[in-house]
């Protein structure tokens, strides 16, 4: 039979974003295939050029839309460092908090958005359902449902407003109740189980290989976590257990997220004790004044002082949602960053599509996409 | 809408289920609930009466307008950030389908692009593609300020500030994103304007 | 593992080459290297130390030379290193590193792409970001942003 190529995108049900997947069929079966990015490239590496430090955590909200918190915590680490400057021991806490409710959004999004395209419908209902109520809690606190602006250069904007933690408390508790119930619905179902039970098969060395993270690569058996690893903030200082499983297929990734889910749980309720008993300044006090203010009239002093601000490179590294996020930021002096470089987790992981896709069938496509989680606004930047 | 609303007193089949309210400017015609099957001959007896009295194109565009707006099929294509609100929209809470809305993946079926996120030039030809393909009558709904005019990425090298400039858009929405309210807000005045429609 | 160490165990492999090793916080040590051996450097880190997963390449313009920055990490040492290497801006090419790690070839494209590196002997090194054909580098200090010009696009219907 003879072989052709087809485009699924940049407007396709599978994509879940914009890009394109080109496929090189024989019939029903995949030879090749060819992702094609850049259809979201918003050139957010230049323009965070020409940006204040601060300024650049709304390019991060957007850089990555379902989780920007995450992607606020992974710039601001490395911009610290750039800048040499500490966050108070609650601004971390905070900080993992806001991480790990955002991997609880951006995972209910993904069980949402994946279990819609395998032909089940409620799963959609009841992931968004439960995506909002953690969406509340982060408007409660910085005012908006996915563009948060919330982390600053030294600490986070403001405190968590009272009444907080038990309002958290009661979400979480409703939430880990809703995880057995995703679990019967998609586990306890022949249609989701012959979809998914081996497809797109991705081994460990091939994984590591290819540069995938997060939980593609423990679905394969490889227990890479940076928040064990090499813990930032103060993940070094509480209980949980690296999700892995060891089928290397879409419903290993089910399983690592659905598993990753309950140890977002079982980390934020150790959060939120913290929270209760230590109150705290939540920014750093000893900030360059021209860092806390962008616009604000500063005088010939203030100038000097920014001129003769030490220079530093800033390089940081976050268990993102979908896997590892890097960030490094040059400071060379002056206001805004001389050069600022991302590495997307999604970016390897689609890279690698050839390992995954070539040998199934084209209707296999969309639970194997589904299964990678892509979200192309950090793919692209 | 031309309201299908329960009947008042006995639905049975020949009830003259047509009225046209002289004062508007725009007509629009009330059609009273019936079942399917006593529908069909009771809308056509009423239609035809319609037609003998105003002539046709008069009585038409009122029930086109009111199907159209009843029945908006967006095209189901995420683009950047407001696609995650643009679903949130179809979930749960705010369940945009009871305004009819309801997303199709093929833009044959579709009479509403929803612009919901940043076009860079990249894809602007095949968002024009796109546009061409959905059958006429169609409107273009902007949704939030990157689609407005480029919004945070106005500034940047492969941006389109604003998808005005590739094709006519009906209806802007504020916001980055807009939260779902404000999306079905902007649903609700393009209902309006399809509403006054008059060619 | 320690910029020493890091010094020690690649010092025999590249002589001359090895520019230095550098600290840097956070990582095991940001290696400097020459050109002309950067194969050997990959070969070295990724079979003899055990840096498997290659992380990020960046390229960086300074404005007179171009900087390539490779981030890798170690399962086993549990660490990053970074290792870097300058280009002349009017000569701006360096060996490819998808030979050693696959997961580069994305990395480099989209380094040519935006910083105008050539990376020789690469597999498949065009356009992945920006449209094919696109004649700009725009991650360079040259290429400046402004706000947009009104302007009016002609769509022709084929």
């Amino acid at each position: 039979m003879s072989e052709m190529w087809i485009n699924m995108g940049p407007q396709h049900p599978m994509t879940h974003g914009l890009w394109n997947l080109r496929v090189r069929i024989e019939g029903e079966l995949i030879r090749d295939v060819d992702p094609e990015m850049g259809y979201l490239h918003r050139g957010i590496e230049k323009i965070s050029e020409d940006r204040h430090y601060n300024e650049v955590i709304t390019l991060m909200d957007r850089c990555c839309y379902v989780a920007g918190l995450a992607w606020e915590h992974l710039y601001i680490r490395a911009a610290e460092q750039a800048l040499h400057v500490d966050p108070p021991e609650r601004a971390e806490y905070l900080r993992v908090l806001c991480d790990e409710f955002q991997r609880l959004g951006s995972h209910l999004m993904w069980y949402a958005a994946f279990v819609q395209d395998l032909g089940l419908m409620s799963p959609f209902l009841y992931g968004m359902r439960d995506r909002d109520l953690v969406l509340d809690l982060f408007q409660s606190y910085t005012g908006a449902r996915m563009t948060y602006e919330y982390m600053r250069v030294g600490g986070v904007r403001n405190d968590l407003p009272p009444g907080f933690t038990a309002s958290a408390r009661k979400v979480l508790d409703w939430l880990s109740d809703r995880f057995r119930e995703y679990d019967q619905l998609c586990l306890g179902s022949t249609i989701f189980r012959k979809r998914c039970d081996g497809l797109g098969v991705l081994k460990g060395p091939d994984a590591v290989h290819h540069g995938v993270t997060g939980p593609m690569l423990r679905s394969a058996g490889v227990k890479r976590d940076l928040r064990k690893d090499r813990p930032y903030a103060v993940y070094g200082q509480l209980d949980f257990d690296v999700a892995f499983a060891d089928g290397a297929d879409v419903t290993a990734r089910y399983l690592v997220r659905m598993e990753e889910m309950r140890q977002s749980v079982r980390l934020l309720r150790q959060v939120l004790d913290w929270l209760d008993r230590h109150p705290g300044p939540v920014i750093a006090e000893h900030l360059p004044r021209w860092l806390g203010a962008p616009y604000a009239p500063i005088g010939l002093e203030g100038y000097l002082l920014k001129r003769n601000y030490p220079k530093g490179v800033g390089f940081s590294a976050v268990e993102e949602p979908h896997g590892e996020a890097l960030a490094y930021v040059v400071n060379e002096g002056g206001e805004h960053p001389y050069r600022v470089k991302f590495r997307s987790p999604v970016f390897a992981n689609l890279s690698a599509a050839r390992t995954y896709l070539v040998g199934y069938h084209v209707a296999d496509i969309p639970p194997i996409m589904g299964s990678v989680d892509v979200c192309v606004g950090e793919v692209d930047r | 809408m031309g309201r299908l609303s329960a009947p008042a007193t006995s639905p049975g089949a020949g009830a003259a289920p047509a009225a046209v309210p002289a004062e508007p400017a725009v007509p629009f015609v009330e059609i009273e609930a019936v079942r399917a099957k006593e529908f069909v001959p009771a809308a056509k007896e009423a239609l035809t009466a319609l037609v003998a009295e105003q002539g046709q194109r008069k009585l038409i565009q009122p029930v086109f307008n009111w199907a159209g707006r009843n029945s908006l099929f967006p095209l189901h294509w995420g683009l950047a950030c407001c696609a995650i609100e643009f679903a949130a929209a179809f979930g749960a809470r705010w369940d945009a389908e009871r305004f009819g809305v309801v997303p199709r993946s093929s833009p044959r079926q579709c009479d509403l692009l929803i612009v919901n996120g940043t076009v860079t030039w990249k894809v602007a030809h095949k968002l024009v593609t796109l546009y061409e393909q959905m059958p006429e009558p169609k409107w273009v709904i902007a949704m939030g300020n990157c689609a407005t005019g480029g919004g945070p990425f106005r500034t940047a090298y492969s941006v389109v500030p604003g998808v005005d400039k590739l094709v006519p858009v009906d209806v802007y929405i504020a916001g980055c994103p807009p939260r779902p309210e404000a999306m079905l807000d902007g649903i609700l005045e393009l209902e309006k304007l399809i509403r006054e429609r008059k060619e | 593992m320690q910029p020493a160490d890091l010094e020690q165990a690649l010092r025999p492999r590249l002589g001359e080459h090895l520019l230095g090793v550098e600290p840097f916080e956070g990582t095991a040590g940001k290696v400097r290297f020459d050109r002309s051996a950067a194969v050997a450097t990959f070969r070295a880190l990724h079979d003899e130390l055990g840096f498997t997963h290659l992380a990020m390449i960046g390229g960086i313009d300074w404005v007179a030379h171009r900087e390539v920055v490779y981030t890798l990490w170690s399962d086993a040492a549990k660490q990053y290193v970074f290792l870097s290497t300058t280009v002349p801006a009017d000569d701006a090419h360096v060996e490819s590193a998808s030979g050693v790690w696959p997961s580069a070839n994305w990395h480099e494209r989209e380094a040519w792409e935006m910083v105008d590196i050539t990376f020789d002997h690469h597999p498949d090194l065009r356009h992945l970001l920006m449209p094919d054909g696109y004649a700009f580098h725009p991650l360079l200090r040259s290429f400046k942003l402004h706000e947009p010009e009104e302007l009016e696009v002609k769509v022709r219907h084929v």
